[in-house]
């Protein structure tokens, strides 16, 4: 089935970004829709950019970022999840189905998991859209 | 030759006119170099007669031009407009202007509801009949957004000072300096640390300082507990070495607008309490963040679930 959609992803570049980077090279599959923007850390996503990116007509976003306890900031991911838990409240503010944020953990090691994260929130959006829940 | 100032009010309250007057004894030595040639508070030159179209509004040819207010309807945006075509530098003073300011608190609802609730409230309870009034536009704008402006001075009115400094500077032929930062990078309360603070609460009772010292020596606001927009607007309000509300003792409530430009204050304050462990659930209100800069499309009715 064709689609147009975008998913846009902030990866952290410890964990989730290389395990992205492994999941390509082990010729894994995930959903082509994927748009990958590579972060220093999670934890400095501004909301603004979350909102942006649905604004500017992202299907979805994804923030990902190291396992809990696995940041290489330490706490980079407390951060992450305190500022995310706060834009998923916001959103409907702005029209948007909270679904269509996803926030998940991976190590560097973890490709596969990753690859199902991204599968996951593609099937979430194929299933908001079918139920015409547009914005 | 002297300087053609023209000045046009929108959706406005006075306040703004009120700040130029404001920058007191100086204005006469300012009134030396100038000329007002259009300035509906004081000078009733008929430039827009009831019976005729308001483009064809006649405002006559400035240096440049003070437009206060957002634009609500046709025919402030047409006013606007005619302003624009006939002032060679454009102003857009104060908030409303720069960001929709209070008035664009009802683009939180869909137009028609807004209309309906206000004129419900009234005596007369009915809304004016159709034609009665100039139309309204689908929402409040600010001033940019319909056309090109020149510099905007936002602020609930602006500073005096600065509008002096605006209006000499131009009338000198030099741009006025920009100005950065936020209300936090000019306010001198004591900073520690917020994470004792998990809860924020309304200013419903005093701050706690001690009359007898200076600003300087009061803990920070927003560290009280108190919601404190200081830290996502801009500043440029003070006085006597603190920001203008601060000075006060009271926390600011975000009037001169975002820090940068197109900011939304609301996600930029809700992000800062969050990140800082406070419980962001307890902010009341917090679409009121955006009470002074609700346009450009920042606020917008909610879609029902």
């Amino acid at each position: 089935m064709p689609h147009q959609s975008t998913i846009l992803a902030f990866c952290c570049t410890w964990c989730a970004y290389p395990a992205a980077d492994l999941a390509g090279t082990a010729r894994m599959d995930y959903p082509a829709e994927l748009r990958i923007i590579r972060v220093m850390c999670s934890g400095m996503v501004h909301p603004d950019l979350v909102l942006t990116a649905l604004e500017k007509g992202a299907a979805g976003v994804m923030v990902l970022g190291c396992r809990p306890g696995g940041c290489h900031y330490r706490d980079g991911n407390t951060i992450t999840l305190a500022r995310m838990e706060m834009v998923e409240e916001l959103m409907e503010d702005f029209g948007f189905d909270r679904r269509r944020l996803f926030v998940g953990w991976c190590s560097a090691a973890e490709p596969d998991r990753f690859a199902d994260m991204v599968r996951r929130m593609s099937a979430r959006l194929e299933r908001l859209q079918g139920a015409g829940e547009e914005n | 030759m002297a300087f053609r100032i023209a000045a046009q009010w929108l959706h406005s309250c006075a306040g703004c006119e009120m700040a130029i007057l404001d920058t007191g004894s100086r204005l006469l030595s300012l009134l030396d170099g100038i000329e007002l040639v259009h300035m509906p508070l004081l000078v009733d030159n008929k430039y827009h007669a009831p019976d005729r179209p308001p483009e064809e509004a006649d405002i006559p040819p400035a240096d440049l031009g003070l437009v206060s207010g957002g634009v609500a309807n046709r025919e402030q945006l047409e006013l606007l407009q005619a302003m624009r075509r006939r002032c060679s530098f454009l102003v857009g003073l104060g908030t409303c202007a720069s960001h929709g300011g209070i008035p664009a608190m009802i683009n939180s609802w869909p137009l028609a509801e807004g209309l309906a609730a206000t004129y419900e409230n009234i005596e007369s309870g009915t809304p004016p009949a159709a034609g009665s009034i100039p139309a309204p536009l689908d929402r409040v704008y600010a001033v940019d957004e319909k056309v090109n402006i020149d510099l905007l001075l936002p602020g609930c009115p602006p500073d005096p000072e600065q509008i002096h400094q605006v209006l000499t500077t131009l009338a000198a032929g030099t741009r006025p300096p920009a100005r950065t930062g936020s209300v936090c990078d000019r306010c001198p309360t004591r900073r520690h640390s917020m994470a004792d603070r998990p809860q924020v609460r309304r200013f419903v009772e005093a701050a706690a300082f001690d009359p007898d010292r200076p600003v300087a020596a009061m803990p920070c606001l927003l560290e009280q507990g108190l919601l404190c927009m200081g830290p996502v607007t801009a500043g440029g309000c003070e006085h006597h070495g603190a920001p203008a509300c601060i000075g006060a003792r009271a926390p600011c409530r975000g009037c001169y607008g975002p820090v940068a430009g197109q900011g939304n204050q609301m996600v930029a304050m809700m992000n800062i309490l969050a990140s800082h462990g406070l419980d962001f659930r307890s902010v009341v209100d917090r679409r009121a963040m955006l009470r002074f800069a609700g346009a450009h499309g920042l606020l917008r009715p909610v879609k029902p679930k």
